[in-house]
């Protein structure tokens, strides 16, 4: 993003993440001092395979801009 | 069990006109195993005709509930404040649901979000087959459990036909041809002789030739209470 | 990451639930794109950020999603570049 607008838009994405591997890669980007967006709202699964469509289609009408299932 | 599939999404959005409160109407029996019209799909409707309506500016107030089963009065009649609530009702039960739906109110305009497609069973999840058509004469105890009726293509009660190419039906090679299966069964269990005995051609009046079809068993009916 | 599931299939899953949401999605008429699914291992702590960078930028090309009820922001100040 460029400029300082206080109102320039900044996504708001849900990020559902595995816990065995997606979550500990977060957390490892943390500990290596890396930056991601701070766009993200990362929600632990204890596997992605536990993502529903309804999930997904909440997070959206509720008006997440976007949404990332990582695992 | 009742195999069926969501409609189109257009085609919902279009039989729900500009009804402002749309109910959404779940089965919890039949269409819930075959992961059509259950809880879960009722939810996913809903929020997608909530969403497409927003983004179209359709003012819409869209719920969901879901029933045992939708084609029994009892199980309708624990909605009906719901269903006095709504403008129309989208039910995601099969054919039979949505008429019990329109015949215990008379007066509400319900729509169906399922096309109903067949009786049949899951071989694999995600996979279903046609299994029975309801023919109402029974023939699966002469041909091995296995229906000529509903899983050959020309319901032959004689075959298997020319058609039959290593075990696959001509209309459509992904379908076994079910007089090979026939054959195939009653050879394995040494009983190809019932094959041989003579059938008295079929009686189709029991099925949808002689048509719409009604049990009636005394022995069930309630006694009507006098006054 | 895909065929290295902690639950074997888990992620094949959710890979497949994903594609039906992106084809619901473009029915309801929202972009398809806002869904996305990235496969990671533990050890990838920099692709995670680089993922969510990616994913970010091209979300914040599509702009917000118009079901958001409260926007705080204008629509039009950000581009991105």
């Amino acid at each position: 993003m460029t400029g300082n607008d206080e109102f320039a838009f900044e996504p708001t994405i849900v990020a559902f993440c595995c816990h065995h591997c997606a979550y500990a890669a977060a957390d490892l980007a943390g500990s290596l001092r890396l930056n991601y967006p701070e766009s993200l709202r990362i929600i632990g699964l204890p596997c992605t395979g536990k993502v529903d469509v309804v999930h997904i289609l909440k997070a959206l009408e509720d008006g997440a801009d976007g949404v990332m299932v990582a695992g | 069990m009742i195999i069926a599939e969501q409609k189109p999404l257009d085609e919902i959005m279009g039989l729900l006109g500009s009804d402002e409160r749309v109910l959404v109407v779940g089965c919890g029996t039949c269409v819930t195993v075959c992961f059509a019209g259950g809880a879960r799909e009722a939810a996913i409707v809903a929020a997608s005709v909530r969403m497409t309506s927003k983004l179209n500016s359709v003012p819409r107030e869209v719920t969901d509930v879901t029933v045992q089963r939708q084609c029994e009065w009892e199980y309708l009649d624990e909605i009906k404040e719901q269903i006095s609530d709504a403008d129309i009702i989208l039910s995601l039960g099969c054919g039979i649901g949505v008429q019990a739906i329109a015949e215990r109110f008379p007066d509400k305009w319900v729509v169906p979000g399922l096309n109903t497609t067949f009786l049949g069973m899951p071989t694999e999840q995600g996979v279903w087959i046609e299994r029975c058509a309801a023919c109402g004469d029974c023939v699966l105890g002469i041909t091995g459990g296995i229906c000529p009726i509903a899983r050959c293509s020309k319901s032959l009660l004689n075959g298997p036909c020319g058609g039959s190419e290593d075990g696959h039906c001509e209309i459509n090679p992904d379908i076994d041809c079910a007089w090979q299966l026939i054959y195939d069964r009653l050879s394995r269990l040494g009983r190809l002789d019932a094959l041989l005995e003579l059938q008295p051609p079929k009686n189709w009046s029991t099925s949808r030739d002689g048509g719409p079809r009604k049990i009636t068993r005394d022995d069930l009916r309630l006694a009507a209470e006098e006054e | 990451m895909e065929g290295d599931c902690h639950y074997l299939l888990g992620n094949i899953n959710a890979r497949r639930r994903v594609e039906f949401v992106r084809n619901l999605l473009l029915e309801i008429g929202l972009e398809a794109s806002r869904v996305q699914m990235f496969n990671l291992s533990s050890a990838m702590g920099g692709q995670f950020a680089e993922y969510a960078a990616k994913l970010t930028e091209e979300i914040r090309q599509l702009g917000p999603n118009p079901l958001r009820k409260d926007p705080l922001y204008t629509t039009e100040t950000s581009t991105g570049e």
